[in-house]
């Protein structure tokens, strides 16, 4: 009811001048309708406007958006702008969004259950977009719950609604974001949305996936009766203050209403809840120079990922932390089931460790300093030996030839295809670089 | 096993009150029928919007005033379990007698503490035939009445536009006037969708949103169709 265009309706992109079938309505928005529609065989979505947001300044933004191209395939980017001569107004074509795709919302709700991989490789793809968006000299403006949509088994997302995209520090006008992820000097009106209050916003959006909890939701906003616009300008612009701010604890979360954020902080490594720290810390201060950048996120999220162990005992997925370790020198208990971990072998490249669980792969990222970020095909996987299953390995699957030295100082080579044995002091050299297995 | 501790994200409730004028003269020309069908047209809507929202758990209530105000759907119904029972016309127009028993709800307790804006919908189609005054005086006593978010629906021509406006409280908001079924439904969806959702989570806000003197930012209502006292009921 009170759509603006009926399935079977057909409308004409402007460039290429192809019929697009609106085929059925999939939601409504404040700035207008989406369909799925199929132009050139191709199932795509259709955005429309209402009359009071098909602007002049819209259809330019969208034709400066459609030229300048999407930044990578995980944006469901504007294609082409449609119209129809019968209707007033216009809209414009993008990619439909696959079905195994679901919303943070659901995940907010529980009605979706991703494990901490899936959700540190949906931290990693978020970054790295916005980072490669900000790279084109946009800006998001709009970063929240709404737009972002991830796979919550392999944690690759999408993000949409990319028609508020704007060049940086150009746009006057449009959105100012939504309430909870705008930055606290766009509540004051201090300034409008930019670069720099989409890595605040960014840093929301992580914190809700990872701690099912907003930031700078404490004792203030227990203390707050009605939240409403007032409220919301004091707690989340003029007065923020951050839940686990190690020096202010004025906003400290409460354990019975802020629960999820006692029990997810203590369960991730000290780098990432430092991190976390600074960006609602320094980030509020400083909004120029004190926020977390989008490579910071993507490296920690890289990090997070290498550092899942598994309990022994319950299978649940824990984070080995190396910073905690050296201080305790207590083995971790797991956070599901309080049994001691113990802990798998783990590989040094570098400054960096990646911990050996039995479905650990390496990628170009891992081996090859300039293919940091490449997770596109794995060069090494973590194997059984064929007859004798107590013997683990770590097996070559990319093309080239590696090579190992066990602690007697025996070389050998690892073609492709074959596995070296994982033992204490065995070296391996990649090619670019080298890597020592550890317990 | 959980793959993951803890629970849902901590939300508030959000009460949703519609307070419906069910006098005899609602029985002329079909409104209360209409009425009927705009709210259960509504429902659908409103659990999409509570769906999509993670903020807020939307608790939906009903009164009906005629002679005298009673609950119709008097317990706080998580939208997702939200039935809507036809109501009939009959009496005069006790407007006051419902918003004295809306503010005696809206008292802490049975009100809790801590929530987002109540949003209140007043719908009638006449003169309040009791004393309004002590109705919304009370109401307004309350600070949950003064915190929510009063919206109302004038239906015909005959509907007390000034009662309905004080309701408001606000005279950059006005009464929306219904004159015919199609704008009722229209009205009814944009409070049970649009306001809800501001008063929950507000959406992206924009330059253009109208905010002046609100405690939430009311959406702009999409463009209405003329409406002129020759419409049919």
């Amino acid at each position: 009811m009170n759509q603006i265009l009926e399935p079977g309706r057909r409308v004409r992109t402007e460039s290429s001048g192809m019929v697009c079938e609106v085929e059925g309505f999939l939601g409504g928005g404040g700035q207008g309708e989406v369909y799925r529609a199929k132009a050139g065989g191709q199932n795509l979505a259709l955005k429309w406007y209402f009359p009071a947001s098909a602007t002049s300044e819209q259809r330019s933004a969208l034709e400066t958006l459609i030229r300048m191209g999407s930044p990578s395939q995980r944006f469901l980017w504007p294609l082409e702008l449609v119209s129809a001569s019968s209707i007033k107004g216009y809209g414009y074509i993008m990619p439909l969004r696959e079905a195994r795709y679901k919303s943070i919302v659901d995940m907010m709700k529980r009605r979706i259950e991703p494990g901490f991989r899936a959700l540190a490789t949906a931290g990693l793809e978020l970054s790295h977009s916005y980072l490669q968006l900000h790279a084109k000299g946009l800006c998001y403006r709009d970063i929240s719950f709404g737009n972002v949509f991830f796979d919550p088994d392999s944690g690759e997302v999408l993000i949409c609604d990319n028609d508020n995209v704007a060049v940086d520090g150009q746009s006057v006008s449009g959105v100012y974001g939504t309430p909870r992820f705008m930055a606290p000097e766009i509540v004051t009106g201090e300034t409008v949305p930019n670069t720099q209050t989409d890595l605040f916003s960014l840093a929301v959006l992580l914190f809700y996936i990872f701690m099912m909890h907003h930031p700078l939701e404490g004792k203030k906003e227990l203390a707050i009766k009605c939240l409403d616009l007032p409220a919301m300008r004091k707690l989340y612009g003029t007065e923020p203050v951050f839940i686990f701010d190690p020096v202010d604890t004025s906003n400290a979360p409460d354990p019975v209403q802020h629960k999820n954020a006692l029990l997810f902080w203590g369960i991730y490594p000290e780098f990432l809840r430092e991190l976390f720290i600074k960006a609602f810390t320094e980030g509020i201060r400083d909004p120029q120079h004190g926020r977390v950048r989008e490579s910071n996120w993507r490296a920690a999220m890289a990090r997070l990922r290498d550092s899942i162990i598994y309990c022994g005992n319950c299978k649940a997925e824990n984070f080995y932390d190396a910073d905690a370790m050296t201080v305790s020198r207590q083995a971790a208990s797991c956070w599901s089931c309080r049994q001691n971990l113990r802990l798998p072998p783990r590989l040094r490249i570098g400054r960096n460790l990646v911990m050996l669980n039995h479905d650990t792969q390496l990628f170009p990222h891992h081996v090859d300093d300039e293919k940091r970020y490449d997770f596109s095909q794995p060069v090494a996987t973590i194997a059984q030996h064929p007859t004798d299953p107590n013997i683990w390995g770590l097996k070559n699957l990319s093309s080239n030839n590696w090579s190992s030295t066990n602690r007697k100082g025996e070389v050998s080579d690892v073609w492709p295809g074959r596995s070296v044995t994982l033992a204490v002091g065995t070296r391996i050299n990649f090619g670019q670089v080298e890597g020592e297995i550890g317990f | 096993m959980s793959k993951r501790p803890g629970g849902e994200l901590a939300t508030r409730p959000l009460h949703f009150i519609w307070m419906a004028d069910c006098s005899g003269s609602m029985a002329v020309d079909g409104k209360i029928q209409s009425l009927n069908t705009a709210i259960k047209e509504a429902i659908p809507n409103m659990q999409s919007v509570a769906d999509e929202n993670p903020n807020a758990q939307v608790l939906v209530r009903a009164i009906k005033f005629s002679s005298g105000a009673q609950w119709h759907v008097s317990q706080p119904t998580d939208i997702a379990d939200f039935r809507w029972e036809d109501l009939s016309a009959d009496g005069v127009t006790d407007m006051g007698k419902a918003l004295m028993m809306v503010a005696e709800q809206l008292r802490i307790p049975p009100m809790t503490d801590r929530a987002l804006p109540p949003v209140l919908v007043l719908i009638s189609d006449g003169q309040p035939t009791d004393d309004y005054a002590s109705g919304l005086q009370a109401l307004m006593a309350e600070p949950w009445g003064r915190k929510a978010v009063r919206i109302s629906i004038a239906i015909g021509e005959d509907a007390d536009t000034e009662v309905l406006q004080r309701f408001i409280g606000n005279p950059e908001l006005k009464p929306l006037q219904a004159n015919n079924p199609e704008a009722l439904v229209k009205y009814i969806k944009w409070v049970s969708t649009a306001v809800l959702k501001s008063a929950s989570a507000p959406a992206s806000q924009t330059t253009d949103s109208a905010q002046a003197g609100m405690n939430v930012p009311i959406p702009i209502l999409p463009d209405s169709e003329p409406s002129s006292a020759d419409d049919v009921w």
